[in-house]
C-alpha cells in the first residue's frame, strides 16, 4: 500500500505551461508529471524546450502561464526552500576558473544546506576518476561534468534534476553514472533525466515523456509505448517471398533476395507471420521498437531542418 | 598566415566599443589640455615660470616626467599626457591583446578556432595587429586633438609619436605576459606589474642624479624625445625595437606551450572547500580576494603619491588664472587644501573602477551560467544580489578608505591637516555609491548590461570637462554625481548633498534588488 500512494504522489506537476521570449514560443502547453521515486526521462531535440522546463522548475525563469507544482509546492516564490530538497547538474557546467573542483563540490553541498562529509563524496571521486585538486579552468568539458555530478549525487537528496548530464562523458564514465542513477533510484530517489542519448534513457527510465516545440508528444512507460509502436520485422523464408506491400500497418519493406525486413504496426503482426509462414520461414527475428525508433515516431512528420 | 585579417577584423569589431569610449576620453584630455593652457598661462614669462614649478618640485617630475624646454607652449599644456596619461594608452592596448589572447583561451572559445583552418600562430598575431592599429588611430586622434586645441602641427604630431610608441610597446608587454599563465588574471596582474615598474624606473631616473634608469624604460623615452623642440626621432626607433623584439619573444613563447596552458604551472588547489567557503556572499569575496588585494595596494600607493604631490604645489600656482582654475576645480580655499579635494575626487573616480569590474563580472557570472548554478542551491535571490551589492558597495568604500588614510598618514606634518584629507576621501563615498547603485541597476535589470559600470565611470568623468568646453547649462554637469560632493577640506562638510546622495543610492539599490528577484536569470 505505501509503495502504492508513494507512486501516485507528484513530485513535478507541469500542466500546460507557457514560456515565450520575445516572439518565439519556447513552451506552447507542456504537461510532465514525475512520480515519486521513479526515473523520468525527459526527452527531446536541442531547443524542443527541456532546459528552459527544467528552469522554470528551478525558478531561473517565470511562466507565462500554465500551473507548476515541485513538491507541491511554488517554484518560482518558494525556490530556496525547494532546493534543499533537490540537486542539479546543468547540461553545459561552467566553474569558477580560481576555485579547485573539490572547493566547488563543498561549496554546492553547503549552499544546497547538505554536509560536505557524506562517505558518498570519497567514493564518487574515485569511481568517476576525478582529481579535486584541479583548479576549474584547468578541468576538460567531460570533468568539469563529473564535478557538477559529485556534488549533485555526493549528499541525498529527495530530487535529482539532470539536464543531459552525461554530455562529455565517456562510455566508461557514463556506465557510473548509470549505476549511480540505479543505486539512487533503489534508495527511493526521483529523478528527472533530460537526455537525447536515448539508450541512456532506455536503460534507467520508468517512465518518458518526449516533447517537440514546448509540447509534450508522448508520455507513458516504455511498456506502454512500445504497445502503441511498430516491431521490426527480420526473415528469411524458403519460398518464393509474398507479397507484403498490400498488407495493413507494414512499413519500410524491403526486399533482399529470400530477405524480408519492414516494420509492422501491432494489428498487422498477424497477418505478417501468417504470409511469411505461408512461405516457409526459415529465420525469423522480431525487435520490440528501440527508444531510437519510438523517438523518430514521435517526431515523423516533422519538416526536414 | 591563414586566419590572421579575419581575426583581427573580427577582434576590433568585438571590442569597437571599448576602443571608442578610450579613444574619445584620450582624445577629449589632449584637446582640454591643449585649449586650456593658452589661457592659463597668457604669456611667455607665465608659461616659464609654471614650467619651472613642474621641474623644481620632485613629486611633480615623479607623476608627469619633466618639462624639457620650459618655454615650450606644447610642452606645457601635454605635461600630464606625455608621460602620465600615456599609461593610460598603454593600458588600453595590454587590455586588448589580453581579451584576445588568454581571456579567449581561458574560455575555451580559442579551442574552437583551433579546429578551424586557422594557423595556430594567428589568434597572437592578430591580437598584436589590433594592438598596433589600436595605437595608430589613438595616436592619431590625439595629434588632431593637440592641433584643433591649438597646439603647432609638426610637435603635435611627434607627441602622438611617443604615444604610438607607448601603444606599441604596450601591445608587445600585453602579448608577452599574456603567455605567462593559465589565469587571464593573473596575466593581467603581472602586465600591471611591468607598467608600474616601467613608471617606476622613469620616476627614479627622473628626480634622482641616476638619469640613466629613465633610458630603461619607454616612458622614460618619451620625454627624450624632445617632441616639442628639436625633436629626437631616433628615440622612436628604441619603442619600435623594443617592440618588434616583444612581440618575437611572445611569438617564441607561445609556440613552446599548449593552448590553454601558461609558462607558470598551475598550482593544485585544495581538494576540499574550507567552511567558510559556504554562501554566495563567501563565494564572491573569495571570487574576488585577489582583485581586491591588488586594488587595495594600488589604492594606498595612490594616497601616498597624492600626499607626496600636495607640499610641492604652492608655487605652481601662482599666476592669477591657475589660482583661478583650482578654486573652481576645489573651490575657495588654500590651494594645498584645493588640491587635495581635486586629487581624491579623481581617487574617487579611479575607484568607481573597481565598481565597474565587480558589476561587468557579476553580468558575465551570469551570462556564463554560473548565476544558475548557484541560485539552482538553496541560494535565495535576495542573497545572490547581496552578494554582488555588498563586494561593489563594501569593496568602494574600503578603498576610499585605504586611499584617505595613506594620504593622511602623508599629510602629517605639513601644513594640511590628516583629518581632512582622511574626510576628503570618505565624503565620496556617496557619490561612489550612487554609480555603483546605477550599475548594479542595470545589471539587475538586464544581465548583458553588465558594461554599464565602465560607461557610467568614462561618462561621468569626462561629463564635467566635457559640459565645460561646449559651454552647456549647469545642470548637465550636475548630472554627475561627482560633482555633488562637498570639496572638502578647503570647504566646510555640507551634510545635505552627502545625506541626498545616501538617500538616491539607497533607493537605487533598492530598485535593483527588487528587478533582481522578479526577473528570469540567464
Amino acid at each position: 500500500m505505501d509503495d502504492v500512494s508513494r507512486s501516485e504522489q507528484e513530485v513535478i506537476a507541469v500542466r500546460g505551461l507557457v514560456k515565450t521570449f520575445g516572439r518565439t514560443r519556447a513552451l506552447d502547453g507542456l504537461d510532465l508529471s514525475v512520480r515519486a521515486g521513479e526515473v523520468h526521462g525527459f526527452l527531446g531535440p536541442n531547443g524542443a524546450g527541456k532546459s528552459t522546463t527544467i528552469r522554470i522548475l528551478l525558478g531561473l525563469l517565470r511562466r507565462d502561464a500554465g500551473e507548476v507544482r515541485l513538491f507541491d509546492g511554488d517554484p518560482w516564490s518558494q525556490a530556496a526552500d525547494l532546493h534543499r530538497r533537490l540537486a542539479y547538474v546543468p547540461g553545459d557546467v561552467t566553474l569558477w576558473p580560481n576555485l579547485s573542483g573539490g572547493e566547488v563540490i563543498d561549496l554546492f553541498l553547503r549552499m544546497r544546506g547538505a554536509r560536505p562529509d557524506h562517505p558518498w563524496r570519497g567514493e564518487l571521486l574515485e569511481r568517476f576518476q576525478l582529481d579535486p585538486t584541479k583548479k576549474g579552468r584547468a578541468y576538460s568539458k567531460g570533468n568539469r561534468q563529473k564535478v557538477a555530478l559529485v556534488a549533485a549525487l555526493a549528499a541525498p537528496a529527495d530530487l535529482l534534476i539532470l539536464d543531459e548530464p552525461t554530455s562529455g562523458l565517456d562510455p566508461l564514465m557514463e556506465e557510473v553514472f548509470a549505476d549511480c542513477i540505479a543505486q539512487r533510484r533503489a534508495e527511493g530517489t526521483t529523478v528527472l533525466l533530460s537526455s537525447h542519448i536515448l539508450s541512456e534513457v532506455e536503460r534507467l527510465a520508468d517512465r518518458v515523456t518526449i516533447i517537440r516545440d514546448g509540447r509534450a508528444v508522448e508520455t507513458g512507460s516504455l511498456a506502454q509505448m512500445r504497445h502503441l509502436h511498430r516491431s521490426q520485422v527480420r526473415a528469411e523464408v524458403a519460398g518464393e517471398v509474398p507479397d507484403l506491400s498490400g498488407v495493413p500497418g507494414v512499413h519500410d519493406l524491403s526486399v533482399e533476395g529470400s530477405v524480408v525486413t519492414c516494420t509492422v504496426e501491432p494489428e498487422g503482426l498477424s497477418a505478417v507471420l501468417t504470409a511469411l509462414t505461408g512461405a516457409g520461414v526459415r529465420t525469423l527475428t522480431s525487435a520490440p521498437p528501440s527508444l531510437e525508433q519510438l523517438f523518430l515516431d514521435a517526431y515523423r512528420g516533422e519538416p526536414v531542418p | 598566415m591563414t586566419g590572421v585579417g579575419l581575426l583581427t577584423r573580427f577582434a576590433l569589431r568585438r571590442s569597437r566599443v571599448l576602443v571608442l569610449a578610450w579613444a574619445v576620453v584620450l582624445t577629449s584630455l589632449c584637446y582640454a589640455s591643449a585649449a586650456a593652457t593658452d589661457g592659463l598661462y597668457p604669456t611667455s614669462a607665465d608659461r616659464v615660470s609654471a614650467a619651472e614649478s613642474v621641474n623644481a618640485s620632485s613629486a611633480l617630475v615623479a607623476l608627469y616626467g619633466p618639462i624639457v624646454d620650459v618655454h615650450s607652449l606644447g610642452e606645457l599644456a601635454m605635461t600630464k599626457t606625455t608621460v602620465t596619461y600615456a599609461v593610460l594608452v598603454m593600458a588600453l592596448v595590454i587590455a586588448l591583446v589580453r581579451r584576445h589572447t588568454r581571456v579567449e583561451e581561458e574560455s575555451g572559445r580559442a579551442e574552437l578556432l583551433g579546429g578551424l583552418a586557422v594557423d595556430p600562430r594567428a589568434p597572437l598575431v592578430s591580437a598584436i595587429a589590433v594592438g598596433a592599429v589600436v595605437s595608430v588611430l589613438v595616436a592619431g586622434l590625439a595629434a588632431a586633438g593637440d592641433v584643433a586645441g591649438g597646439l603647432p602641427v609638426v610637435g603635435s604630431l611627434w607627441f602622438a609619436g611617443s604615444w604610438l610608441g607607448i601603444g606599441l610597446v604596450g601591445t608587445g608587454i600585453g602579448a608577452v605576459t599574456a603567455q605567462v599563465s593559465a589565469d587571464a588574471r593573473t596575466c593581467g596582474a603581472v602586465a600591471a606589474g611591468v607598467v608600474a615598474a616601467l613608471f617606476g624606473l622613469r620616476a627614479l631616473g627622473d628626480t634622482t642624479s641616476a638619469g640613466w634608469l629613465a633610458w630603461l624604460s619607454p616612458f622614460g623615452w618619451s620625454t627624450r624625445l624632445h617632441a616639442w623642440s628639436g625633436p629626437r626621432g631616433w628615440v622612436l626607433l628604441l619603442d619600435l625595437a623594443l617592440a618588434l623584439a616583444l612581440a618575437v619573444a611572445a611569438l617564441a613563447l607561445r609556440a613552446h606551450r599548449d593552448l590553454g596552458g601558461g609558462l607558470l604551472a598551475d598550482r593544485p588547489g585544495a581538494a576540499t572547500g574550507p567552511r567558510r567557503l559556504a554562501d554566495v556572499i563567501a563565494l564572491n569575496l573569495e571570487v574576488h580576494a585577489t582583485t581586491l588585494a591588488v586594488w587595495t595596494v594600488a589604492c594606498a600607493l595612490l594616497g601616498a603619491l597624492m600626499a607626496a604631490i600636495v607640499p610641492g604645489v604652492g608655487s605652481l600656482f601662482d599666476s592669477d588664472r591657475a589660482r583661478e582654475l583650482m578654486e573652481r576645480l576645489g573651490g575657495v580655499g588654500a590651494v594645498q587644501e584645493t588640491l587635495v579635494a581635486a586629487l581624491v575626487s579623481v581617487g574617487a573616480v579611479v575607484i568607481t573602477c573597481f565598481v565597474a569590474t565587480v558589476v561587468g563580472h557579476a553580468g558575465a557570472e551570469e551570462q556564463d551560467g554560473r548565476t544558475e548554478e548557484v541560485l539552482a542551491t538553496a541560494t535565495t535571490r535576495s542573497r545572490a544580489f547581496a552578494a554582488i551589492a555588498v563586494v561593489a558597495l563594501g569593496g568602494a568604500a574600503w578603498l576610499l578608505l585605504v586611499t584617505g588614510s595613506a594620504m593622511a598618514l602623508g599629510s602629517l606634518g605639513t601644513q594640511v591637516s590628516a583629518a581632512g584629507v582622511l574626510g576628503a576621501a570618505l565624503v565620496q563615498i556617496p557619490a561612489v555609491w550612487v554609480v555603483a547603485a546605477l550599475a548594479l541597476l542595470a545589471v539587475a535589470v538586464r544581465s548583458g548590461w553588465g558594461i554599464a559600470g565602465w560607461v557610467l565611470v568614462v561618462g561621468f568623468f569626462v561629463l564635467g570637462p566635457l559640459a565645460e568646453l561646449l559651454r552647456l547649462p549647469g545642470w548637465v554637469a550636475g548630472l554627475s554625481p561627482y560633482s555633488h560632493v562637498p570639496k572638502v577640506p578647503a570647504q566646510p562638510l555640507h551634510a545635505l548633498p552627502e545625506v541626498l546622495l545616501t538617500l538616491l543610492a539607497t533607493l537605487l539599490v533598492l530598485a535593483a534588488w527588487w528587478r533582481y528577484r522578479e526577473r528570469d536569470i540567464g
